[in-house]
């Protein structure tokens, strides 16, 4: 069970300062809009806190795009907004820092071929349903979901949507249990991604054949058999290689259930 | 450290003993005499074993009090002429020293006590009073027959007289191994194989009930009579008769009494018959073993026969009901083996059926885990993996150390535990005392190693070393041979220790040494025994490394340090002003809402739907109220609310919110579901406190109170206090805008209007005003006249202006009759703006109008009972302020805050320490913590502690006899309900008792209760001539009724900021301090008085109990100043004499004159005692019929107080009081909640109760109060 409250709290108080600046081909205006600076939760996801940046943008772009889907990249490379920020920073940023991470912003040539569209938070909020669902099909076969009630899936959404850390772990808790008699959870949701951005995920045991504590080392010897020194990156810091894998899924999932490691 | 922990005992192949704490994890040794032990078998607190020189031994331990029994002799005289009263009695008369009912010969030189391990405690003493009424000091009661009833009076008929004598007897061997007495002269024609405890929780029986059993090396099985937790030791073996061709070797009791036995041949039989009346039962049954299978050893539990075979196959039997075992054949045999996995060479059940096993291969020790009610069998063995202390007693280095710690005794200081010091002879006459010991073949043994007088503590080293010496090359000087009950070996430390139990004090170690000698060690077990432990399933113990509680110990790993090094610096950004970085999150207010309905005064219900708001950011909060048509029914700002707590009934979930300046009585609130009730329990107490800016721990000078559902309720006086303070002064503006004054306006001053004191009216008059007044009055004063009630208030200041007349009148009102008027110019004119100023001076009121001084006003009557304000006449109002010299607390501003936890009662004192106890008497103390249970979302995690709390259901059976068919459940038209609550005004059914919540639920079935108070018969009935009448055990021919009680425990599980201190039982308790300086008292639930030792601010629960010997057994108790005093059980008040700073403990308890209670409401002459409240100077006492009398002149020299004094201002009975220096408190009979006004050195009795909460309250205490 996740009740190391101290890791969880510094994981969940983690923010970035980041720097949004308007696209030169979007500005209308004689006058340069001024950057817009916030700090962001690492844990949230992009259409949750870009409402008031959006509505400082606005007024400097053409009308006629003021409806259309706001995106946004870094050096480049579009942000998928069905990430955690936290993630996509230390995606595109975790080997070398940048702070404030600046982020260009877009409302016209959406690039359709890379991102998903997100007309409203629901679609985020269903998207996030999903992933925790999926989680806990691979945690408990779904056992904890299915359990539970609609107004405990609200109380998680909106426990992240609005920064609730007490709100949010009332629920998550739950779906951090073990279950039965078994410690620890069937399989541990985890994604590992390389530097290119290009995903991998496979069914991970927390425990060895002999019934010991599965750690991370022992995790990468099993997935990558032929690389060594290979080091995993999430929520801002490497992580010690003789972590156990389930306390790791316990503590610093991010709050979509998922590990999402990053191979530096 | 929680002493509600419990301890697997278990023996290695080298025959030494060892113990885990359920709450520990690591094995600690039994200190080591040179004995080793072949089997083991435990209860809680008792453990008996078979040793290495197969003889059988007892070690009590863990009991925080000590094992205490009343000795009670009635001595009889008959008065005959001439020689007056005297010991000569009529042949057909009771013996002289006799039993309470005369028929047992109880001649006080031929007490004896039953063996060595007991002490006298003092000498024969006579009891001084009879049902609370003080007897001369001879303790004569006088009647004028045997048997009939005895007064306190001689009268010139009584023919007879008695006095009873008493004195106390100590069970003096805790926590050492006390031998048990052979069977034979020679222990070694017959001794033991197997010894096994049990019968703890026999159904029905008496508390305290044990049965041990054990089988000699004859196959003889030998029942121990008298075994009971306050006689350890029982009194003798008696042989049990076995089927023809049985060899038995091992024996099994469970917690119900039930036995098993295994032979050599691998079966098992079984013992049938076994109850509370018949607890050695009645015959044996032989049960077929598992088909090919020879069992090995056998294990009983509750609802459970475990056993392993000799080919170490496990082994379940199926089907056994502990609570029919005794009445049913099939329920005491099962009805058939289950084939479990695993292979395992020894097993035990505990508490619950939980079940431990030793591996067959690697000799480790396995708990079954998964077992429940409805799984028995459980899912997977688990291994016990907790570390070891090594063995040190091989190192006579670690002898002498352990020896060293004060807390350790030879057996050659023991008669030195008591008070005084005791020389040898002492010891050899305690032996011979032993030595008429009712048991049979006790060999006379001589007192060994004697000491000569006065040993220094150094040659006590020595000595114990060289008798641990004698122990290795002699070990009969250590046998049991010689006596029952000789204590084998060292006191861990004399009389009541639990923390010799204690997880992280070294069980008889230094504390530095054991640290150095903790290691892994691999183990290989023997023997387990589990029936003193008990696990809990929900959160088990930290022995298993193979566990999600593993992470306990991940706290200190590297990774885990480094993880959260990193995550810490990661936010650090230096070069960043981050200043300019807005919140993406905005906080925003929220809304919720839900169905609900108010319950309404009548129970009556409105359908509504709520909806709360809620701006964290401007700190507003509303709740509205709506029609189902959505229509507005009222709309309630959350400010105002004073206290949020639960009123559910069985089935309907509610909370109640007190709105004092909107309603009198608050609003309550149905839930749907308890899921939304809790929910919105913890948002609206959440919200509230919030508001009023109260999270964490409160101020030590709290006030604390609980409701009738247990909820523990808070307010904290510093935040009014803070708000208010002015240069010394406090002051208050009354919201007197836009009154209506024409009809009178009146309002509470909370306070009086002691010297110092002003009010300020500002307002303004109109055009064709005739006259106004203002007046300061006191409280309204019920009185009775020739048996009509009258309100009378008294009026200290009536100032009246009249313009009509053209003067103003001042005056006073006294009993309802007016005082000679004091008569003034008019300063005033119609249709102006005017101020009124009233200065309370030390003489009388000076008045100033319109900022000129205007009169001066002579008190006639006291102005510390003026306690409100009246204004009446055509005018205005603007302002109207109070100042006043005291802190002006206002019930409509207190905000009372829901903390956590499940509590009977609580106690607090004036450095912030809180005790409380539940209603199964367990003792809580306060952790500093908010939250847990329902309040989950509430403040954070730490000081909150799982909470349980057990309360017991009764119904009354009830039955009428008929001439035709005897006794049955048709009544008479006018009869109780046949099913009814005690009263039998009230219908209760078994089937029809609802648990209050989802967090309660049963732990027993319905049982008949055979202890009910009056005695039963054999099927539980007692009987009367008819209701209600006193009822009585054994039926006689005139009874025409009878009833029978059921009861059925219930438990509730939930969390709260409280932590179990001590594992004794409680009754009442009292806290009180100086400064740092903590004394704690209490009351046993066995009515004894104990104090606490070692109670401070850092460790509240303190260290262990002492206990002080009474005579009688007492019901409260409290504390101040060094005194003492204690209510007993007939209603008598006592006092401790003696008591000091320096001699907490006092000499003795003597008795305080009963108040005589001749109100006007209560012409009842003398009542008995219910609780007691004792502060510096007086004491407040609650009597049986609900009034409070205050007892005054309390000083160091007289602790006892001058005289009594009674409440005569209000009719009102109380059920709790609770007082500290001049701040008094108290709960209503109907639950309201009470605070008394204007007590003062002067006033002990105050002037008038103040409402202060509309409840429903059970319990208050103010003991922490400091608003003087």
């Amino acid at each position: 069970m996740a009740n190391d409250r101290e890791v969880l709290r510094e994981i969940w108080d983690g923010k970035l300062p980041i720097c949004f600046q308007l696209a030169q081909e979007e500005i209308m205006e004689i006058q340069q809009p001024d950057p817009f600076y916030v700090m962001v939760p690492r844990l949230s996801y992009f259409p949750l806190v870009t409402d008031k940046m959006k509505r400082h943008f606005l007024r400097f772009i053409s009308q006629e795009n003021a409806d259309n889907e706001m995106w946004l990249d870094y050096n480049g490379q579009p942000l998928k907004w069905h990430y955690p920020i936290g993630f996509l920073y230390d995606l595109y940023c975790g080997i070398d820092p940048q702070l404030p991470w600046t982020l260009t912003v877009h409302f016209t040539k959406f690039p359709e071929d890379v991102l998903l569209h997100c007309p409203n938070k629901d679609v985020v909020e269903a998207h996030y349903m999903s992933t925790v669902k999926e989680a806990d099909v691979l945690k408990h076969r779904g056992q904890v979901m299915s359990t539970m009630q609609k107004k405990d899936h609200n109380q998680l959404w909106l426990g992240l949507q609005n920064d609730k850390f007490d709100q949010f772990w009332a629920i998550n808790r739950r779906l951090m249990e073990s279950h039965g008699d078994n410690e620890g959870f069937k399989h541990i949701p985890i994604r590992i991604y390389s530097d290119d951005g290009s995903c991998f995920q496979r069914l991970v045991s927390p425990k060895n054949v002999d019934g010991s504590r599965k750690v991370l080392q022992q995790m990468i010897a099993e997935l990558y058999p032929d690389k060594i020194n290979i080091k995993l990156r999430t929520h801002g810091i490497t992580l010690p290689l003789d972590t156990p894998l389930q306390w790791l899924s316990e503590h610093m999932s991010y709050p979509d259930n998922f590990l999402h490691l990053c191979v530096c | 450290m929680s002493s509600s922990s419990s301890l697997l005992f278990s023996i290695n192949n080298e025959g030494k003993v060892y113990a885990l704490s359920t709450s520990g994890s690591c094995w600690r040794e039994f200190m080591y005499l040179g004995l080793e032990f072949k089997t083991l078998s435990a209860v809680p607190h008792y453990l008996w074993a078979v040793g290495g020189d197969r003889q059988i031994y007892l070690h009590v331990h863990g009991l925080e009090i000590p094992i205490r029994v009343k000795e009670e002799s009635y001595e009889n005289e008959r008065w005959l002429p001439l020689e007056g009263f005297s010991g000569r009695l009529l042949p057909t008369d009771r013996y002289h020293f006799s039993s309470q009912d005369g028929t047992k010969d109880r001649s006080i030189d031929r007490i004896r006590l039953p063996s060595m391990a007991w002490q006298w405690e003092g000498d024969w003493q006579l009891e001084l009073t009879l049902d609370g009424q003080p007897l001369d000091h001879d303790g004569w009661s006088y009647a004028v027959d045997f048997p009939a009833h005895f007064s306190p009076v001689k009268q010139w008929k009584s023919c007879v007289r008695r006095r009873k004598w008493i004195r106390y007897r100590k069970f003096s061997a805790m926590n050492s191994w006390c031998a048990i007495a052979p069977l034979h002269k020679d222990p070694t024609q017959e001794p033991f194989i197997d010894v096994s405890i049990g019968g703890n929780e026999i159904p029905y029986a008496s508390p305290g009930t044990l049965s041990v059993w054990a089988i000699t090396a004859h196959g003889r099985v030998m029942y121990r009579a008298g075994v009971s937790t306050v006689s350890p030791e029982g009194l003798k073996w008696i042989n049990v008769s076995i089927p023809p061709n049985c060899d038995i070797k091992q024996i099994s009791v469970g917690p119900t009494g039930l036995v098993w036995a295994l032979l050599w041949t691998g079966r098992a039989i079984v013992r049938k018959g076994v109850t509370k009346d018949c607890p050695n039962g009645d015959g044996w049954l032989e049960v077929k073993s598992p088909s090919e299978t020879k069992l090995s050893v056998i294990s009983v539990g509750y609802n459970a026969v475990w056993a392993v075979g000799s080919d170490t196959r496990v082994w379940f039997r199926k089907g056994i009901d502990g609570n029919l075992a005794g009445s049913s054949e099939a329920a005491a045999m099962g009805n058939g083996w289950l084939e479990i996995t695993g292979h395992m060479i020894h097993i035990s059940v505990g508490k619950n059926d939980q079940v431990f096993a030793i591996g067959d291969t690697d000799k480790c020790i396995y708990w079954r885990s998964g077992i429940t009610q409805s799984e028995l069998t459980g899912k997977r063995w688990r291994m016990v993996q907790a570390n070891m202390q090594l063995s040190r007693t091989s190192s006579s280095a670690s002898v002498v150390s352990s020896a060293s710690n004060a807390k350790h005794h030879s057996l050659t200081t023991l008669s030195e535990t008591t008070p005084e010091l005791k020389s040898n002879i002492h010891l050899h006459n305690s032996w011979e005392e032993s030595h008429s010991a009712p048991i049979e073949h006790t060999l006379p043994v001589k007192p060994k190693d004697r000491r000569p007088k006065g040993n220094t503590n150094v040659e006590n080293i020595d000595l114990t070393g060289k008798s641990y010496e004698t122990t290795l090359k002699n070990p009969r000087a250590w046998s049991p041979v010689r006596s029952v009950g000789s204590v084998v070996g060292m006191e861990a430390q004399p009389d009541s220790d639990s923390s010799v139990f204690d997880v992280d004090s070294g069980m008889y170690f230094d504390e530095e040494v054991s640290q150095t000698a903790w290691g892994t060690c691999d183990t290989t077990w023997a023997f387990v025994e589990a029936g003193a432990c008990s696990m809990d399933t929900v959160q088990v113990p930290h022995w298993f490394t193979d566990n999600q509680n593993a992470h306990n110990s991940d706290l200190n790993t590297k990774w885990r340090v480094q993880i959260l090094e990193n995550l810490k610096t990661r936010n650090q950004i230096q070069d960043i002003d981050l200043t300019n970085y807005g919140i993406a999150i905005e906080e925003k207010g929220w809304t919720r809402s839900c169905e609900a309905r108010l319950v309404c005064a009548n129970n009556t219900f409105e359908d509504s739907i709520l909806s709360l708001y809620w701006h964290a950011l401007e700190n507003i909060g509303t709740l509205s109220v709506f029609q189902p048509d959505g229509t507005i029914k009222f709309i309630l700002n959350l400010g105002e609310v004073t206290s949020v707590f639960t009123s559910s009934e069985p089935g309907c979930p509610r909370i109640t919110m007190l709105v004092p300046r909107q309603l009198r009585d608050g609003i309550k609130v149905q839930f749907i579901s308890e899921m939304e009730q809790e929910e919105w329990f913890s948002v609206l107490v959440d919200i509230t406190s919030q508001i009023n800016g109260l999270s964490g721990k409160p101020s030590p000078n709290s006030i604390w109170a609980i409701t009738n559902l247990g909820d523990i309720i808070n307010w904290d006086p510093m935040a009014a206090q803070l708000n208010t303070e002015y240069n010394g002064s406090y002051k208050k503006e009354f919201q007197v805008f836009g009154k209506d004054i024409m009809s009178g306006f009146s309002t509470n001053l909370n306070n009086n209007f002691l010297p110092g004191s002003t009010l300020k009216i500002t307002g303004s008059l109109s055009d064709d005003i005739k006259r106004f007044h203002i007046n300061l009055q006191g409280p309204e004063i019920k009185k009775q006249r020739h048996k009509i009630e009258l309100e009378v208030t008294d009026i200290p200041l009536h100032f009246n202006v009249r313009f009509d007349e053209s003067i103003v009148v001042c005056n006073s009102k006294s009993f309802g009759n007016w005082g000679v008027e004091e008569r003034h110019p008019l300063p005033l004119a119609q249709g102006q703006e005017f101020s009124v100023t009233i200065v309370s001076e030390s003489k009388g009121f000076k008045i100033v109008v319109n900022d000129k001084s205007y009169c001066f006003f002579e008190h006639r009557l006291n102005p510390e009972n003026i306690t409100s304000i009246s204004v009446q006449g055509p005018l205005k109002l603007y302002t109207m302020d109070y100042c006043t010299t005291s802190v002006i607390i206002d019930p409509e501003e207190m905000i009372w805050r829901v903390m956590g936890g499940y509590l009977r009662r609580i106690e607090s004192c004036q450095n912030g320490i809180i005790w409380g106890i539940s209603h199964d008497h367990r003792a809580w103390v306060y952790t500093g913590g908010w939250g847990g249970g329902i309040l989950k979302a509430i403040g954070s995690n730490e000081g909150i502690n799982p909470m349980t709390d057990t309360q017991t259901y009764c119904v009354y059976e009830n039955q009428r006899w008929n001439p035709l068919s005897g006794y049955t459940s048709t009544g008479l038209p006018t009869d109780r309900y046949m099913w009814s609550d005690i009263t039998g005004r009230h219908k209760r059914t078994r089937e029809h008792t609802k648990l209050l919540g989802r967090h309660w639920h049963w732990i027993s079935e319905w049982m008949i209760d055979y202890n009910t108070p009056g005695g039963v018969d054999n099927d539980g009935w007692q009987y009367a001539t008819d209701f209600p009448a006193p009822y009585h055990g054994k039926k006689i021919f005139t009874d025409c009724v009878r009833r029978r009680r059921w009861y059925r425990k219930a438990q509730i599980v939930t969390e709260g900021p409280w932590l179990r201190a001590g594992s004794t039982a409680l009754l009442d308790i009292s806290l009180w301090n100086n400064g740092e300086d903590v004394t704690v008292w209490a009351i046993t639930l066995g009515g004894e008085a104990i104090y606490r030792t070692g109670v401070t601010a850092n460790t509240p629960a303190g260290v262990h109990w002492e206990h002080v010997n009474s005579p009688q057994s007492f019901i409260a108790i409290s504390t101040c100043n060094y005194m003492i005093w204690a209510v007993g059980r007939k209603g008598e008040l006592y006092y401790r004499d003696g008591s000091s700073k320096e001699n907490i403990s006092g000499s003795s308890w003597k008795l305080i004159e009963t108040p005589k209670c001749n109100t006007p409401f209560n012409p009842k002459s003398s009542v008995g005692v219910k609780c007691v409240s004792l502060t510096k100077y007086s004491a407040w006492v609650l009597l049986s019929n609900g009034l409070i009398s205050v007892r005054t002149d309390i000083t160091q020299e007289h602790h006892d107080g001058k005289h009594w004094k009674y409440l005569t201002d209000s009719e009102m009975t109380f059920k709790d009081v609770s007082s500290i220096e001049h701040e008094v408190w108290a709960v209503c009979t109907d639950g309201t909640l009470y605070r008394r006004l204007g007590v003062t050195a002067e006033n002990p009795t105050g002037s008038v109760w103040q409402r202060v909460h509309s409840g429903p309250t059970v319990h208050v205490t103010a003991r922490g109060s400091l608003l003087e």
